[in-house]
């Protein structure tokens, strides 16, 4: 049997498929279809410190081969996620890695620090790269000054690995990643969503309630691949890819480009098996090329 | 649950509108009145969204389920071509379905369009169980009206309204229901699906009415089981705090009191 385990920096996974943040809300709707123990990790919605209500609908708008969202990051806020959320969700036995939003560096900070003393969290990834609030997220992902301080800070609050989600909507993605890395990023996450919009012409208005939402889905793909391919040479630090992946060829091309990880998002909407048939399908893949290890294939297609 | 469904029937009822007929006996077998099928239209990535239909009937002795669903983009035009013995991919049932009470022996069917379509379910149910079912039924034009015949119990009472005047009442199934309405009417309940204009208006009169009410919701929905947060509906709490539910999950029947138009 191939050996799906992987080493992300200090992340040890059981394999290197995960459900990406924002998709797979905190686990439990999925538990009804598979064990989430199968997965390489669940990568929670993103938490805030207080509670968060999201965005006014509609919040989905169909595109081609793709989708919008603008949830705006709704999601119960620390303490109810650690109350209901998290308990049940170690309790389906799921490797949990938390993703973390805030308004302000101090949101993030605490609930880092706070986050640091609970047991059986496996990583935090750091969403610097919503494009669905105004206040938080992208705002300390789209400048290398300000991305650089929190994560500096954030790293020296919490004990935790730390990975950072990065924003596809900048110039140039790889003066931020190669920033993330030193300012202590642990592994970088490539991609969050591309900001876009869809105008329903029948009412001459914005589709979206937020006008604006995150596009996901095979369109992002290539754009997704080609960012991880960029980044993968100029930083030394793991990478999780992700970007519109829906089966074992789409994920090859991420671990080709670079990615030690891929992490499945809108595809499991449409198919709530997608990751489990992934992961079985990588076994039987590394199986029959005869791979030990992922790694052997990581960023074989750099030229 | 995730299954394929084998197609029994899937036909133009009346122009623009279809009855589609399914097989899979876990879904008949599990479905309650105000569920819906999450349906796979194509097995690739145009359209990419899943599309959510009520269920409009479901029989656990011969395993059918039943759609009607109408024409209004690509992906109910895809489906609208599927033949006999083939296959959808279907997952559900999902979300949480209309909650009759035991003790209200009259039913208030009140549908807008394809808005019957959890009501015909309903209806057979309740019927089931003893009830007296009316049901009042809008549409803009007497052409869109669904031969309900074929679909209601017997003895159901069917009131009939359409905007332009072609068949039964001339206007809007919210008048005609509010035009029968006397002082002291006699305990019912009412139930209702349609567009949201025709659910807001209402819900605000059912304030001076005051009959228990559900309404069955509609919202642009992704994942279908709960875990996006997609397919929001905004809501008001009893201490008047306002929030958002998810249509597929809370929902898509909703109290008419809780939601926030």
């Amino acid at each position: 049997m191939a050996n799906l385990e992987v080493n992300l920096g200090p992340l040890k996974l059981k394999n290197p498929v995960l459900a990406a943040s924002g998709t797979f809300g905190f686990g439990e709707e999925y538990a009804s279809f598979f064990e989430l123990e199968k997965l390489g990790a669940v990568i929670v919605n993103s938490l805030t410190l207080k509670p968060k209500q999201g965005n006014p609908p509609p919040r989905i708008a169909e595109t081609p081969a793709g989708m919008l969202n603008s949830i705006g990051l709704q999601n119960p806020g620390l303490e109810a996620f650690l109350e209901k959320d998290f308990p049940r969700l170690k309790s389906l036995n799921a490797a949990v890695i938390i993703n973390i939003a805030g308004d302000t560096e101090d949101d993030y900070l605490t609930l880092a620090r706070e986050l640091s003393e609970i047991n059986g969290i496996l990583a935090l990834e750091l969403n610097l790269s919503c494009p669905n609030v105004k206040e938080g997220g992208i705002f300390f992902g789209n400048s290398v000054d300000v991305m650089s301080r929190l994560i500096s800070k954030v790293r020296r609050a919490c004990r935790l690995p730390l990975i950072v989600k990065l924003t596809p909507n900048v110039t140039d993605i790889v003066e931020l990643a190669e920033a993330a890395e030193s300012s202590g990023a642990d592994i970088l996450s490539l991609i969050n969503t591309l900001k876009g919009m869809v105008i329903d012409v029948s009412k001459r208005s914005p589709l979206l309630g937020n006008i604006t939402g995150g596009l996901s889905g095979p369109a992002v793909r290539p754009v997704a691949v080609r960012m991880v391919y960029e980044v993968y040479r100029s930083v030394k630090i793991p990478i999780i890819g992700m970007g519109g992946i829906s089966n074992l060829d789409d994920a090859l091309q991420f671990f080709l480009a670079g990615a030690r990880a891929v992490a499945v998002g809108s595809a499991n909407f449409i198919d709530p098996y997608t990751i489990p048939r992934l992961i079985s399908d990588l076994q039987q893949f590394m199986e029959s090329e005869g791979l030990h290890s992922i790694d052997e294939i990581v960023g074989a297609a750099q030229r | 649950m995730l299954a394929k469904a084998r197609v029994l029937r899937n036909e133009e009822i009346v122009p623009g509108c279809y009855y589609l007929q399914l097989e899979e006996w876990q879904i008949a077998r599990g479905s309650l009145p105000g569920q819906f099928l999450h349906v796979r239209i194509v097995d690739n990535i145009a359209p990419f969204l899943r599309r959510p239909f009520s269920i409009a009937g479901a029989f656990p002795d011969s395993g059918r389920v039943d759609i009607i669903y109408r024409i209004v983009g690509k992906g109910t035009e895809l489906l609208s071509r599927l033949g006999k013995g083939e296959y959808l991919d279907c997952l559900g049932p999902l979300g949480t379905p209309f909650s009759p009470a035991r003790d209200i022996a009259v039913s208030v069917l009140l549908a807008g369009g394809v808005g019957i379509a959890p009501l015909l379910f309903l209806a057979r149910i309740l019927s089931g169980e003893g009830k007296k079912i009316l049901v009042y039924y809008g549409a803009s034009t007497s052409g869109e009206l669904l031969p309900l015949k074929e679909f209601l119990p017997k003895k159901a009472e069917v009131f009939l309204a359409t905007e332009d005047g072609s068949a039964g009442y001339r206007g809007l199934v919210t008048d005609l229901f509010e035009s029968t309405l006397v002082a002291g009417t006699r305990r019912a309940e009412i139930f209702a699906c349609g567009p949201k204009p025709m659910l807001k208006i209402l819900a605000q009169k059912n304030r001076y009415w005051g009959y228990p009410m559900q309404l069955s919701l509609e919202e642009r929905m992704a994942c279908g089981i709960g875990a996006c947060q997609g397919c929001a509906v905004k809501v008001r709490s009893e201490d008047d705090k306002t929030g958002y539910l998810r249509v597929c999950r809370e929902g898509p029947v909703f109290d008419f009191q809780e939601v926030a138009w």
